[in-house]
């Protein structure tokens, strides 16, 4: 067994005439986290959405653990240990946040003592103890990421894919996301994040990955890939070069 | 005095109540309007399965209350066979066409299923007013099918009183009730009611939306198929608009919609608001203006969803909730009082 938890091959996806990924490669050794970044319409959310088989590839191969999961489905890559968030958040708003965290729990059990002990052990992992009985549509938006977290925590994932959990938190909300994710690391969890905030890819990332019209266009420590020119480029636009 | 125990005391009271209300309602008329009023209890009990629990919104379930009817129906006439193991039969039968309309219909969004469960209801009552027999089966087009009165007796489903009947449906009442309150708090429950409010979330965290919506939905035909039996043996005479029709398939969700969808205590309170409602204004208004009280329930539909869109059970059981509160917290007080 590789030490790559997930390896990305050639990875292409059209939509009609739009190809949104285009020869991707990618790998993600276990234990690390990755971050993938890029301009707006970069392709990030196709990747995720791909690897976690909301809809299959053109072309291409991913790996999970070694074995081939192309157009396997959510639920049964869920079981296979490979879990997400979504970048705008999916609680399920009418219910409480214990509620919403006891179906990530049920993965692994059939029985309700269980999954709430579970969901329980969950919540005292990302704070939201205090928010127990609160219904998730009443949260913060803070509060509603961190759930978020919690729901794909409690399937007991071994590589974890963030969509934009940053996103539309308050700077001191981030430092404690930032501390959340870590702590998930120290637990053995694989992590995989799109991110938008700098300051967090730089404080979290062993490596970081960009791409550009669904292109890899940069990969390498944090600090090299915010050196690199055409990652530069790619955020600010080629005519800054010509002029 | 716990939560606990105040619940299962009030529980226990209630059954009571049921089970001995015979003894003061002696009248047949009024026996048989409570019978009506446990069967549209039952009725939506075993729609709130897939209506409520399941998020989707099914409007065609009289069509499983016809297949129920007509399955153990001429079983009996043609063949000769119990009514208790046609309601069976006919309870299997309704299972698996639910399954068929969901598979093509589950796995898409939005309107769909609901559409496609009038259509199919309405489709079906249209051919069975048209066909007078099905191969061997004789179905009778629009007249019906009459019940012939045979020796009362419980293998027969037959019976001198209603009483029978009253005792029959309250049971039936009750296992589906508890089927109910049992699926709301194992993981079938919440996988159905995370798949029911987002979908793509569900299936993020493991949960496979389609399958439990048809799990949900065969269990929902299954038991609405066997309250069809219950009223072709109750009435001993049915014909497909009366029984099949739309106007059955909308007083169910009337019912789940005013008492709360996805309650446990839902279904029945929407019975008991509207049942006693309907009878009454069929009886003293329907000669001023026939299908009045259609208009007074749509009346009252507007004023729950403007006011309670929840239903009645979410404001009720808050107000419960408090007393409750009140009673378990001063259990001396309560104890001299009484």
């Amino acid at each position: 067994m590789s030490a790559n938890i997930l390896e990305i091959t050639t990875l292409t996806k059209h939509f009609g005439g739009l190809t949104a990924v285009s020869a991707l490669d990618l790998h993600i050794e276990k234990g690390e986290i990755l971050a993938l970044i890029g301009p707006n319409g970069a392709g990030k959310s196709t990747v995720f959405n791909l690897v976690a088989g909301v809809y299959p590839p053109s072309e291409g191969t991913i790996r999970f653990k070694d074995a081939v999961i192309n157009g396997r489905k959510p639920w049964d890559l869920c079981k296979l240990g490979l879990a997400r968030t979504f970048q705008i958040v999916k609680p399920f708003a009418s219910k409480t946040v214990l509620y919403n965290v006891m179906v990530g729990a049920f993965l692994h059990t059939n029985s309700t003592a269980k999954a709430r002990e579970k969901a329980e052990e969950v919540m005292a992992v990302l704070g939201l103890e205090h928010l127990r009985d609160r219904l998730a549509g009443s949260l913060t938006i803070a509060d509603r990421k961190r759930l978020e977290i919690g729901k794909a925590l409690a399937t007991n994932p071994e590589l974890l894919l963030l969509d934009e959990v940053m996103a539309g938190l308050r700077p001191t909300e981030v430092d404690d996301m930032i501390a959340v994710i870590r702590g998930l690391r120290d637990r053995g969890v694989t992590v995989f994040v799109i991110e938008h905030i700098m300051r967090a890819v730089m404080a979290l990332s062993d490596r970081v990955a960009v791409i550009h019209f669904g292109q890899k266009i940069a990969e390498g420590t944090p600090e090299a890939v915010t050196r690199d020119e055409n990652v530069i480029k790619a955020y600010l636009g080629g005519d800054y070069d010509a002029a | 005095m716990s939560r606990k125990q105040l619940d299962a005391t009030l529980m226990t009271v209630a059954a009571l109540v049921a089970f001995g209300l015979p003894l003061v309602v002696t009248s047949p008329t009024y026996l048989q309007i409570l019978i009506l009023l446990f069967f549209y209890a039952y009725l939506t009990t075993s729609w709130n399965l897939v209506g409520g629990f399941a998020g989707v919104l099914p409007l065609g379930h009289s069509v499983f209350v016809g297949i129920g009817a007509y399955t153990s129906t001429i079983l009996t006439l043609q063949y000769g066979v119990s009514p208790w193991i046609g309601m069976l039969v006919g309870g299997v039968l309704a299972a698996l066409v639910g399954v068929v309309i969901g598979l093509p219909t589950f796995r898409m969004r939005g309107a769909y299923f609901c559409l496609c469960t009038i259509a199919f209801a309405e489709g079906i009552r249209v051919m069975v007013e048209n066909i007078d027999s099905l191969g061997p089966l004789k179905v009778n087009g629009p007249r019906g099918l009459l019940i012939p009165l045979k020796d009362p007796s419980f293998w027969h489903y037959q019976f001198m009183s209603k009483l029978p009947y009253y005792y029959i449906i309250l049971v039936m009442l009750l296992i589906v009730l508890t089927l109910t309150w049992f699926i709301s708090r194992s993981k079938i429950g919440y996988y159905l009611a995370a798949g029911g409010e987002e979908p793509e979330a569900a299936a993020a965290l493991g949960v496979n939306v389609a399958n439990c919506k048809l799990l949900s939905m065969a269990l929902s035909c299954f038991f609405t198929a066997l309250a069809g039996t219950f009223y072709a043996q109750l009435m001993l005479y049915f014909y497909p608009k009366g029984l099949m029709g739309l106007d059955l398939s909308f007083e169910i969700a009337f019912i789940a919609l005013i008492g709360g969808r996805g309650t446990i205590a839902g279904p029945v309170i929407g019975a008991l608001v509207l049942r006693p409602l309907n009878e009454f204004t069929r009886i003293y208004l329907s000669d001023m203006l026939p299908g009045l009280h259609l208009v007074i329930f749509g009346l009252i539909l507007i004023l729950v969803m403007l006011y309670k869109p929840q239903g009645l059970t979410a404001p009720l059981s808050a107000v419960y909730d408090k007393l409750a509160r009140k009673i378990t917290r001063e259990p001396n007080a309560k104890g001299v009082a009484a």
